[in-house]
């Protein structure tokens, strides 16, 4: 260490700390305080239950006389909002005797876009060996691909596990590969050409700005309502990681934000990417206004992003419930469904537009908070470095 | 209500759009703005997405459908806003021709 006086982080980085260390409390609480209830859908599965005995991760269900009923698993996937927790049951001839979900953590409006109870009553029946897994059969509406997945995987994951142990049958797990498709061919595209126009600057930036940005507002926003959220972000700090191989694009998004927000300091999602950041931009662009935001105004309102994005994080993460945290209104334009609240938010959102440049992104949108967040950290760390050299 | 179902309900509402339409032609006039037909055509669909946005918004309280009113209120209610201002910058567009106001300063 150098012989000069100790640098103190400044006081904003303080406040990051302090909210760290409360997220983390919060996080701890809801982990810890959390126990799936899988008594009361086994009971509603299997009627007759007398007596239920835990075996090597699936539960007995044993009727009047210690008959044996059949046997109960419950498999978790990632779903929109963190995982899914759905139960099974198999009777003792190796069919489907009933199907619950214990836990799901998805937006309401994505939970309204499948059809789980319809799905559920279908397989009610089937042999354990001949059950359908195709999660089309489960989305009512196209834009909830991840939640419909998630229930068809927590099915077969629980009736493997009980055909396994149970019947001592190891069901074929399919091999799966990842699913690269147009979204995300379309995020490593406006990435790099985030990367070009940041580099060369001038107008070609403006013009790969502009590019870029309705590419974004068609296929991340109205082809595949697939903007980053607060709820996909708190669906990672809470530890609820979606599998890589059909939720590629919420990886690509955010390590593209992490890795360009890190090496060039302004982060090129919401430049070139962001497709709520293009309505905006479409609408300001036919308001034509542009008026100024008196500079203690805008501090305020940043006070009020940080207060909000922070209680939004606190809530979620203490009930472990990421869906929690979502109160953008991309839903409300890109596909049509939101709550009352967030139809009201686009309303004044876009209806600002007109008047103030990209009123989202610099009074409410929480990815500005984490981007000075990131920055933040990183202007300390390379200070402290500078320190010990 | 029984006066939405009257005949005078639609008279008043056929004068008010005539008066609508003389305020905008004597508006136009009045800044020596051309109309050309493209530009009254726009002008009268949006006349006709305000009136729709009123109108679905009224139906739907009407029927008890608070949500679908309030969601459908803020839905195309922006659309009418945001079409409103782009429309307004195109009827301002173009030449200015000699209005009233020009003849007045003269």
């Amino acid at each position: 260490m150098g012989a000069g006086p100790v640098r103190r982080p400044p006081a904003r980085l303080v406040r990051i700390f302090i909210a760290t260390f409360f997220l983390a409390g919060a996080l701890v609480y809801g982990r810890t305080h959390h126990a799936p209830d899988l008594v009361s859908p086994i009971r509603e599965i299997f009627p007759e239950s007398q007596r239920m005995e835990v075996q090597q991760g699936i539960h007995h269900v044993y009727g009047d006389g210690e008959i044996l009923l059949g046997w109960a698993g419950a498999e978790s996937a990632a779903g929109y909002g963190g995982p899914m927790l759905l139960l099974v049951g198999i009777d003792t001839l190796g069919r489907v005797a009933g199907v619950r979900v214990v836990e799901q953590r998805e937006t309401p409006i994505f939970w309204r876009m499948v059809r789980a109870p319809e799905y559920s009553r279908r397989i009610v029946g089937s042999p354990f060996d001949a059950i359908n897994y195709d999660y089309q059969e489960v989305v009512a509406v196209t834009g909830a691909t991840l939640s419909a997945n998630a229930i068809v995987e927590s099915v077969r994951a629980s009736v493997t596990k009980v055909a396994g142990l149970a019947f001592d049958i190891r069901l074929p797990v399919p091999p799966r590969s990842f699913e690269f498709g147009l979204l995300e061919l379309v995020i490593l595209v406006l990435f790099s050409a985030g990367v070009v126009g940041h580099r060369l600057g001038g107008p070609i930036r403006r013009q790969l700005r502009w590019a870029g940005q309705l590419v974004g507002l068609l296929v991340l926003g109205f082809w595949e309502n697939s903007p980053i959220t607060l709820a996909k972000i708190t669906a990672f700090l809470s530890g609820y990681l979606p599998d890589p191989r059909n939720a590629l694009a919420i990886y690509l998004l955010l390590a593209g934000f992490l890795l360009t927000s890190i090496f060039f300091g302004r982060n090129l999602y919401c430049l070139y990417a962001c497709p709520f950041g293009a309505a905006q931009r479409v609408v300001g662009a036919i308001g034509g206004f542009k008026l100024k935001v008196p500079p203690w105004a805008v501090r305020l309102m940043e006070g009020v992003r940080n207060v909000v994005v922070f209680s939004a994080l606190f809530l979620a993460l203490i009930m472990l419930q990421p869906a929690l945290a979502s109160y953008e209104p991309f839903a409300a334009l890109f596909a049509l469904r939101g709550s009352t609240v967030q139809w009201f938010l686009l309303f004044i959102v876009l209806t600002a537009s007109l008047l103030i440049q990209t009123p989202w992104c610099n009074f409410f949108c929480p990815m500005r908070t984490f981007e000075l967040v990131v920055l933040d950290t990183k202007r300390w760390l390379k200070g402290r470095g500078g320190e010990g050299q | 209500m029984q006066i939405f179902n009257s005949g005078l309900f639609w008279f008043v509402e056929g004068i008010l759009f005539v008066v609508v339409i003389m305020a905008v032609r004597a508006w136009a006039a009045d800044r020596g703005l051309p109309m050309p037909v493209w530009k009254w055509l726009l002008f009268l669909l949006w006349l006709g997405l305000a009136g729709f946005t009123i109108a679905f918004v009224g139906t739907s309280f009407g029927e008890g459908e608070s949500v679908a009113g309030t969601r459908g209120g803020f839905l195309f209610g922006l659309v009418t806003i945001i079409a409103g201002v782009g429309i307004w910058r195109l009827l301002l567009a173009g030449p200015v021709s000699d209005g009233e106001d020009a003849v007045s300063e003269a």
